[in-house]
């Protein structure tokens, strides 16, 4: 994995608090290093929760939560860390967070976290939240790994969204579950695409996309 | 630096001490809260069922809790259909509720409960729809449902089925639509008596000739779940079966 764990060293506490380097630990993830389309981690989530809008932004916004929150944590006590044990105490902190999450969904917003099922507490075994304390949180101050988590959350929670606002409005022909194309298409003769509703319809929008992103970037696997 | 074998133990327990009693103390503050919400779900579900509210619209909230109030009333009952009465307490609370139901059913292994219960919907001073409570094993763990029946417990008038261990897309779809409208209009009788209704492998018309009106079509790719539920209605119409045959008989 290219991480730029060593690259940014511990600074002095920062007297900006939005330097170069803090900006591009946010914006890096949203497009150039961006955690699925580039390091194709979070696969699996990325396919079964984006049925629909609706379920993509909170399984969006609990991974956000999960990560920022394990990587300040984990930044907190960086130095403590005996090496170890350390990613087994990394797993303890994300796991111990993401149970967090899964009880708030489920005391505040039950519906979807029962159409989440398991794939909140799924967010355990996510590569990008374990990848992100193993690559940076570990190295780097509390402030720029939360940075840092915040865009490769958001950089997670955008791919989900574009997936399914294309899996939601060509499978259910919907968008955050209200119909948006009309009743007068579907007396024409159109028919909602039933592949999309399935898994392959993301594996493909996801292929899709990957290739869409990496053309733009000009981004390369090395061989 | 390098960590002593006693520094690395001590961290690891202070680790788990420190997520064990966060962890704790995040289920119970919203513990009640869960409870709350699992039960507003289930009465909606039967509430769904039972065809309620008639218009067919989306509740949420207290609005659950004031109709389940006003239209839906649990009743007791004992395997030969009379009135339950408090001599049936199983917990010692003094009065009967779900959870003597659930104690008699622990107890009672294969054979059928000291106490049953089923839901019914008033409708002013009758009885508009019954919902027969459904327990029974999934995959994965356990299974449970209602079919809510018309006044004479021989039409399916709706079911609902709640899956929480199951598979996502595969053994958890008997709470989807496509699974549960299909129960609506099957009939809980065979000749004179009550006959339970079989979940079948394929197209229900092929498989059951003549007799579509007592099969529904199981899941494909979750064999064993729609077994479940297919075992879970048969057992259900064992244990009710005096019931099934005189729902107006205890009251």
């Amino acid at each position: 994995m290219s991480s730029p764990a060593t690259e940014i060293q511990q600074e002095r506490a920062p007297l900006m608090p939005f330097g170069k380097k803090e900006r591009q630990n946010i914006i890096d993830p949203l497009s150039d290093n961006n955690p699925i389309t580039v390091q194709v981690l979070g696969i699996c989530s990325a396919l079964a929760v984006t049925i629909q809008m609706n379920r993509a932004l909170v399984m969006a916004a609990a991974v956000i939560a999960v990560v920022c929150a394990s990587n300040v944590l984990i930044s907190l006590i960086r130095n403590l860390i005996p090496p170890s044990i350390r990613i087994i105490v990394q797993l303890a902190v994300i796991a111990s967070l993401v149970i967090v999450v899964d009880q708030i969904l489920q005391a505040f917003l039950y519906d979807i976290s029962k159409q989440l099922s398991v794939f909140v507490g799924l967010i355990i075994t996510n590569c990008i939240i374990m990848g992100r304390a193993e690559a940076f949180a570990m190295a780097n101050p509390p402030w720029q790994s939360f940075l840092d988590g915040l865009g490769n959350g958001l950089g997670y929670g955008i791919i989900l969204l574009i997936v399914a606002f294309f899996r939601e409005i060509l499978g259910s022909g919907s968008l955050f579950g209200f119909r948006v194309i009309p009743q007068a298409l579907y007396d024409l003769g159109y028919v909602n695409n039933g592949l999309m509703v399935l898994a392959p319809g993301a594996f493909i929008l996801l292929g899709l996309m990957i290739w869409a992103q990496r053309t733009w970037t000009g981004f390369e696997e090395e061989s | 630096m390098a960590f002593s074998n006693g520094y690395v133990f001590g961290f690891a327990t202070v680790v788990c001490v420190v997520c064990s009693v966060a962890l704790s103390g995040v289920s119970l503050s919203l513990r009640d809260r869960q409870e709350l919400n699992r039960e507003r779900d289930l009465h909606k579900n039967i509430l769904g069922a039972l065809g309620l509210p008639e218009d067919g619209s989306e509740l949420d909230g207290p609005k659950i809790d004031e109709l389940w109030e006003k239209r839906v009333q649990q009743r007791f009952i004992t395997p030969d259909n009379k009135k339950a009465g408090k001599e049936l307490d199983q917990d010692g609370d003094g009065d009967l509720d779900q959870d003597d139901v659930d104690i008699a059913r622990k107890n009672a292994g294969d054979g059928a409960p000291e106490v049953l219960s089923v839901y019914v919907r008033i409708d002013g001073d009758s009885v508009g729809a019954i919902a027969m409570p459904l327990n029974g094993k999934g995959l994965w763990g356990p299974i449970s449902g209602y079919l809510a029946l018309d006044p004479s417990a021989s039409t399916v008038m709706g079911a609902t089925f709640s899956a929480p261990k199951e598979t996502p897309g595969l053994g958890a779809e008997i709470q989807e639509p496509k699974f549960v409208d299909q129960w609506t209009g099957k009939k809980l009788q065979k000749g004179s008596g009550p006959a339970p209704i079989r979940v079948v492998k394929g197209q229900s018309e092929l498989l059951c000739p003549g007799n579509v009106d007592q099969c529904v079509d199981g899941v494909s790719g979750a064999t064993i779940t729609s077994r479940g539920v297919d075992e879970m209605v048969a057992t259900a119409v064992q244990h009710y079966d005096a019931y099934l045959k005189n729902p107006k008989g205890a009251f």
